[in-house]
């Protein structure tokens, strides 16, 4: 527990959680206002759909749905606050060797399986914090959006309240994925480049790899299978309601703990058995 | 853990290609100054490290006060160490650096304000790390090292960068730290320093023992190499009545003799009976540096 404290004035101490959590502020800003013009667009005109695919027409017919598109505004910003999160916990475990300061931490606790766990506690609730803070300003930004256009807001339903707790666990563990990544990539500059790059290419990348084997197989389970990928899993976990072509959001939680779990773990072994120099 | 003594048996550190630290084993008094020293690249730091669980040995183990430093329960309280200058997060100010410290090893956070007071830098405790001098971090160094009061001191090349100023101060406070009974083991490659600072000497080379024991004990297992300086309007004459007491007379280059194989006093006695007029008479002993540079003669390469 000491070395959970110890962790959070690290962080405290520095300027690194602020300026992650104002890029987090804007980002969601800016997400509200892209989610809110959509659903303005959706929920006024569901049947002012454009020509498309049965699929495709499908899929618009869903998201003009107020419980999803009340879900999609309670749970703004997730996108980039998963950035934020994870970024912030590659600092905690890379800042101890871009300023080596991992010899003065392994010193005072050589068990060092209890700093990488205070580290991933330590990284899970300044994601929960995150969380806290962007759904405190979400949710009365909702509010009163849906007020103002006079639609039922849907709080307290329960696909809304699941969304937003699955939301907060999203958080947690893209804290825990950051501590696993700063442990792989020691390099502070090639460990957030590197997770940046991927994870804002990788998930385009990843759905159009998808749909394309999809078209190329003809089989509809192809694009269920994107929820391997960890943002398209937090993505999932966040939707209302259950979009034709995509698994439960259920499923979406248990590929992300997954993860938690594995990265966790290697990042845990490979600090116990490095040599610090 | 009642004393401080530092036990090293068979240390042994492989790399890939290269034996850092090889089967190395020496011990450590506390109530002194031990000088760990060595060219650059001998394993020093390596040792140190593998001391302090920070680098795992291929074989051999260390021991604080009889306990492997993983084993300590709390080891800030019984084990300082100052390792690199640079430290600290570089946004953090000093007495924030401490104070993490002291949670991490759940130690009272006015040990912080204590130990910065101790290396007086009470000034500079709201000044970020980034805008310390080199000086004023390696005190910062020695402030962390000293937050649970240690009974053992390990410092890896405390007087790097340091001003004189600076080295002097270090020497007083590492030397008052040996006369308060603790162990203080410090690295370098700065003989002269050594000889001023170190009680006991420990010296490798390429990863190997080359000797230990105290200070004088070293210098005098090279006592053969004393020799005595001798300065004369006579040379030939005094060389002649030398070389019958059986020492190997040598000029010195600039005027003068330097004589081996016997002491100043049979030199002066010599020359008193022969009526040679002396100028000068000195007991020349190998300063450590030489001394160093004789024992790890051609061990220090690159490897």
């Amino acid at each position: 527990m000491r070395l959970v404290r110890a962790e959070l004035l690290k962080i405290r101490t520095t300027n690194a959680w602020w300026l992650f959590g104002l890029g987090a502020l804007v980002m969601l800003a800016l997400a509200f206002l892209v989610n809110a013009v959509n659903a303005i667009q959706l929920l006024n005109n569901p049947e002012d759909v454009p020509a498309m695919s049965p699929e495709q027409a499908e899929q618009v017919r869903a998201q003009a749905d107020v419980v999803f598109q009340a879900a999609n505004l309670y749970t703004s910003g997730q996108f980039f606050g998963l950035l934020f999160v994870m970024l912030l916990g590659i600092v905690v475990v890379t800042n101890e060797f871009y300023h080596q300061t991992a010899t003065t931490t392994f010193l005072a606790t050589p068990r060092r399986t209890a700093v990488v766990l205070a580290k991933l506690v330590t990284a899970a609730l300044f994601g929960a914090v995150f969380w806290l803070v962007t759904t405190a300003l979400t949710i009365p930004s909702t509010m009163i959006f849906f007020a103002v256009k006079d639609f039922d807001n849907h709080f307290g339903d329960w696909e809304i309240t699941r969304a937003l707790l699955l939301n907060l666990l999203a958080y947690v563990l893209w804290g825990i994925f950051g501590v696993g990544f700063g442990v792989l990539i020691r390099s502070q500059i090639g460990a957030t480049i590197t997770a940046v790059v991927l994870y804002l290419l990788g998930t385009t990348a990843a759905s159009i790899i998808f749909t394309l084997l999809r078209v190329w197989l003809d089989a509809e389970w192809i694009s269920e299978l994107q929820v391997i990928v960890p943002s398209i899993a937090s993505q999932l976990m966040i939707t209302g309601t259950e979009l034709p072509g995509s698994p439960p959001q259920w499923v979406g939680a248990a590929v992300l703990i997954g993860y938690a779990v594995v990265t966790g773990t290697i990042g845990t072994l490979i600090v116990r058995r490095r040599d610090i120099g | 853990m009642s004393d401080g003594q530092i036990v090293v048996s068979g240390l042994t550190k492989h790399y890939r290609n290269v034996r850092a630290v090889d089967n190395l084993s020496f011990t450590v008094e506390p109530g002194r100054v031990t000088g760990f020293l060595g060219p650059n690249g001998a394993g020093k730091t390596t040792t140190l490290r593998m001391i302090l669980n920070l680098v795992t040995p291929t074989a051999g183990a260390a021991t604080i006060g009889g306990q492997r430093y993983a084993d300590l329960a709390e080891p800030l309280r019984h084990v300082g160490a100052v390792l690199e200058a640079s430290s600290a997060h570089k946004g953090r100010t000093g007495l924030n650096h401490l104070r993490v410290v002291a949670a991490g090893a759940g130690l009272p956070r006015q040990r912080a304000d204590e130990v910065l007071a101790m290396v007086g830098l009470t000034p500079a405790a709201k000044r970020k790390f980034k805008g310390y001098s080199l000086g004023m971090r390696q005190r910062l160094g020695i402030a962390t090292a000293m937050l649970g009061d240690p009974k053992v001191l390990i410092l890896d090349e405390p007087a790097n960068g340091l001003d004189p100023e600076g080295i002097r101060w270090m020497r007083d406070f590492l030397k008052s730290l040996a006369a308060q009974g603790r162990t203080v083991l410090v690295s370098s490659h700065l003989l002269s320093e050594m000889q001023l600072l170190a009680d006991d000497l420990v010296i490798i080379a390429a990863g190997q023992l080359i000797t230990q024991g105290p200070v004088d004990e070293v210098m005098g297992s090279m006592s053969g190499n004393t020799q005595v300086r001798v300065r004369t309007p006579q040379a030939e004459a005094l060389t002649g009545v030398l070389a019958a007491q059986q020492a190997t007379v040598t000029p010195g280059g600039d005027g003068a003799l330097l004589v081996t194989g016997v002491d100043a006093p049979t030199v002066g006695r010599a020359a008193l009976t022969a009526g040679v007029e002396l100028h000068e008479l000195t007991t020349e002993r190998p300063d450590l540096e030489r001394v160093f540079l004789d024992l790890t003669a051609g061990k220090a390469g690159i490897r």
